[in-house]
Formats: C-alpha cells, structure tokens, sequence
C-alpha cells in the first residue's frame, strides 16, 4: 500500500511540475536525432538542464515449461513423489511491474538516471497437494547510471553518436519473501523460490555502450549492456550476470508519432547456488529435508539463465510539446534455456514520459547570441 | 544672418540626432518586446549561395538593401511548423521592397518534405536548402528555430533563438523600426 502512496505522489509531482513549466519557448535543441525507445534501458536522454521522468506498466506473460530449445510438458516432470520427478511443477506465470525513472542531464554530453520499480508475480503450480498460486511481490533493485557521450558528428541534428553508460544495481529487492499460500501449512513460511525473489542482494556494476544513427525519417541504433555479479548476498549466493543486445529502428511519421521495430538478445547465466535457507532448513528441498532432492525445478540454481531473442514492436506518440507515449509489444522468436523452467510467452509495456525543463536549460531561456558575429 | 543661418544648422542638427536617439530607443524597446538580442558590434552578416527545393541559385546578395528575415528551421522541428504560418502572414503584411523573408531548411535529405511544407502553407518567400550544414554552421545554428535580422546596409541588427509570434503587432513594430 505504501508503495501505491509512493507512485500517487510522485504522479501528483510530476503533473504539477509539468503544469509549472513556463519555460518551453518552441525550441529544437541538442538531441534531436538521437531518440531510441524508452523501453531500452538508458533510452531517453533529456536536453541539457532539464529533467525527465518516467513511468512504466510492464506486463508479462511466462506459459509452458522449455529445456534446451525443446518445450516440455507439466506432466513430464509432475507432480509425483516419484524419483526424478517434482512434487511441484509451474505452469504458467503472470508479472506486473510498474517502473519509475527520472534523469537530468547535466551538459549536453553527460546525463545521470535512476530507475526503480515494483513487482507482483502470480506463477501457478501443480503440486501433489493440489493447484495453487504462488504469489510475491517488491521492490525491485534500483539502477543509478551515468551515461556519457563519447563522439558526435553534431550537436543539434547528429547523424551518429557513441556513449558509454556506467553504474549500479542497487540491492533494494528483496531476497527473502516466504511462501504465504501454499496448500500444505507446512510449506507457509518457507522461502520461496529464486525466480519469485524481486531482487538480487547484491550491488552490481552495470556497465554499456549505445550506437545511435539517424537518416530521417529513420533512426537506429545498437544499444549493449551488461550487468555483473561479482559478490555473494546475505544468502550465500549470487544471480547469473546478464549481457543485453537490443538492435532498433525507428521511422518517424509525423511529428507526433513514431513507430519502431526492435530486436532484443538477452544472456543470462544461473545462480551460483541455493540460499543459505536451503541448506539450513531445507527449504526448497521434499520433505524440507536439505539432503533430498528439490522440491520443484524452480528451486534448483541451474535452472536459470540461457539466450533469448524477442522481437518488439512499437508506437511512440507525442500529444504534445514536453509528454511523449510509448506502447510496446514483445514476442519471443528464439529460446535457448538452462531448464526445464518457464518459457516467454509475449510482454507489453506502456511508458509515459514527461520532460521538465529547469530555469537553466536553454528552451527557458533560448540559445545565447552567438559572440563571433558580434552579438 | 549668418548667425541665423548657423542657429538653424544647429537646430537641424539637434533634431536629427534626437530622431537618431529616439529611433534606437524605439528599436531598443521594439526588440526588447520581441525577445530579440541586438547587435553589440555590428557585423556583416556571412554570404552564402543555396539552391531552392526546384534547383534555383539565390545568394543572400541578391537582396542587397532590403531588410532581411533570415530564418533557419526544418520539417522535423515542431516549433517551427507553428512558427512559418506565422512568418508568411508578416511577410503579405510588408512592403517587399523594403524587405524579405529567407528561410533556411536545414533538413539533410528531405526535400520532398520541404516541398511540401512549402505547398501546404502556401509559403510565398524563398526557401533554400542547407543540406550539407554550411551555412547553418557559418550563423552558429546550435538550436531550432532561429532567426537573424539584417539591416538593408547588409549588417547583422539581432539574433532570435527560438519561436515567435511573427503576425503578431510587435513584430510589425519591431520590424518597421528597422525598415526606416
């Protein structure tokens, strides 16, 4: 509920720091030609001196069970207290994550951004005690990034531009939420599994490069980055680093609308190891006993990570000057996954993006006279 | 009489540079109230040669002794597409033989846009490409839209960043201040 207040306020915040703009003048500055898609991470540079907020409903299915790049069934892995089997087996996934970013651009070059969000995931499960649904919800972690741009061809209309972006995960999400419904009373309290945990429990460094071209009406662009986990959290383990390859283009068809076409890769790796929990109290293991085998697929760490690639479609709409919409799709084209665990099924996202000019950028105040021609 | 004559050339003289005073005064203020920032050091505004979106070679020369609108914009600015409506109306309004609108499309590749920009506002005054960014460049071009005054003695008079109201009174104030 706190987090509802949280996202209430800094709605009421934004809309009332819109309303206070008095400062847009009608005037084209320094970014143009490098728009990308605000569903890429670092997308969404705002002009110098001025802030941008954003807020984003993510929405995405997970539905059916894959090995390998081969599907699996429920019933090939469960529910049985057979050995080799699972006494419980996910089936489908249901996430709803709301993100929150804003950023400030600090010169023309330099912008530094901070994005958080909340989860609420609902996997269903088939387990020897019956069907239930296993819930969590949280803060995610929160990224802080620099991003920098490294080589420009112009500064008002670039036609290529390179920046690097740097920073950290920071470990606001929670690692340790319990299970609360399981059919089995005994099961309640128990940890749950890794892929319901909405954080990592641990910093890490996030590091990227981003390619942008523009050739109107069309921009492109390659956009890497990577996060590392290099440290262990509370509970002795750590998540697989991930690497993102996200390719776009983009065609403008008026100056309010766009739509883009995106390719997104994505590398992860498994975790090191099950929770200290696990080992402890058998949590996660049958019979919560730490010498049997797991309870479900989820609870073993090699049964993440793997390659995917999705293929997105978008429509960006700017209704008017300062407020710009974003509607994604995304649909898997290829699955390659350490498994058996839950495959994509399709994601959709809504972003609203707000940009706030502050009393020092320039559509406050115009560009100044320029002194070589005696202004 | 002499000394009569000498008290009327002095009085002439007087005259005229109270109306010199008072015409910079009035200029000061017009451009005051249109956001324009004067000129410290007068200077000639930097020649150039662009073709129109049919091919036709026009040189800022060619409108030697007028005073000039020069106006830098493209299809992707969405100010500037509020802004030009606004631009045509004060150039109908104006006696062209005083003065003239340029507007310059920084627009890279885009010229059938141009060209239809130009037939959808019913654009009247020259239009020129700048798609190679020289010109843009030689008039430090860093935002969009901006526009220059230029006096008919061919000397830079203001710089505007950003758009304006150019139908509005101010401007035709501001404008005619400049023209006489």
């Amino acid at each position: 509920m706190n987090f509802f207040k949280v996202v209430s306020t800094s709605i009421l915040f934004i809309v009332l720091s819109g309303s206070n703009v008095m400062a847009y003048i009608g005037l084209c500055c320094a970014h143009c030609g490098g728009n990308m898609p605000l569903n890429i991470m670092g997308g969404g540079i705002p002009e110098t001196h001025e802030y941008r907020f954003k807020i984003s409903e993510m929405y995405m299915s997970m539905d059916g069970l894959r090995d390998g790049t081969d599907e699996k069934s429920t019933s090939d892995l469960g529910p049985s207290t057979a050995a080799g089997k699972f006494r419980g087996v996910p089936k489908s996934m249901d996430s709803y994550m709301t993100m929150l970013g804003s950023a400030y651009s600090f010169t023309d070059n330099f912008a530094a951004m901070i994005m958080g969000g909340y989860v609420r995931n609902t996997m269903s499960m088939t387990t020897t005690a019956g069907d239930y649904d296993m819930f969590s919800q949280g803060l995610t972690d929160t990224k802080v990034l620099g991003k920098y741009r490294l080589y420009h061809d112009d500064n008002l209309a670039p036609t290529k531009q390179l920046s690097a972006v740097a920073g950290v995960a920071v470990p606001t999400g929670r690692i340790t939420i319990k299970n609360t419904n399981h059919p089995t009373k005994t099961m309640q309290g128990k940890l749950l599994p890794f892929g319901m945990q909405p954080g990592s429990g641990t910093w890490d460094p996030i590091l990227g490069l981003a390619y942008q071209k523009a050739a109107d009406p069309f921009w492109m662009g390659a956009n890497f980055m990577t996060t590392q986990r290099w440290g262990l959290n509370d509970q002795d383990y750590k998540k697989g680093s991930e690497y993102t390859l996200d390719l776009y283009l983009m065609r403008q068809f008026n100056e309010k609308s766009l739509a883009s076409f995106q390719l997104n890769g994505k590398a992860w790796g498994d975790y090191s190891d099950q929770p200290k929990a696990g080992k402890e109290s058998g949590d996660c293991h049958a019979m919560l006993n730490p010498a049997r085998d797991w309870m479900t697929p989820l609870c073993d760490p090699t049964n993440y990570g793997g390659v995917n690639l999705h293929a997105t479609v978008g429509i960006q709409f700017q209704p008017v000057p300062l407020h710009v919409a974003e509607l994604n799709l995304s649909l898997p084209l290829y699955q390659n996954l350490n498994g058996p665990q839950l495959q994509s099924d399709y994601m959709l996202r809504l972003t609203y993006y707000l940009e706030v000019p502050t009393k020092k950028s320039r559509r406050y105040k115009g560009f100044s006279a320029p002194k070589q021609l005696g202004f | 009489m002499k000394a009569i004559k000498n008290y009327f050339c002095l009085l002439a003289f007087i005259f005229l540079q109270a109306l010199i005073i008072s015409s910079a005064e009035g200029r000061e203020d017009s451009f005051a109230k249109m956001g324009v920032v004067p000129s410290k050091n007068e200077k000639l505004a930097p020649s150039f040669t662009l073709k129109t979106p049919i091919g036709k070679k026009l040189s800022l020369k060619d409108f030697k002794g007028k005073t000039i609108l020069l106006h830098f914009w493209a299809t992707w600015c969405v100010p500037c597409k509020k802004e030009l409506p606004t631009i045509q109306k004060v150039y109908e309004a104006l006696n062209h033989n005083d003065f003239e609108v340029i507007a310059i499309s920084i627009d890279r590749n885009n010229t059938e846009n141009v060209k239809k920009y130009i037939k959808d506002y019913n654009l009247t005054f020259p239009v020129l490409l700048d798609q190679n960014q020289s010109v843009r460049k030689d008039y430090f071009i860093l935002g969009l839209p901006t526009s220059y005054l230029i006096g008919a003695d061919g000397n830079l008079k203001g710089f505007i960043s950003g758009a304006r109201e150019w139908d509005s009174d101010a401007s035709k104030e501001m404008l005619s201040t400049l023209m006489h």
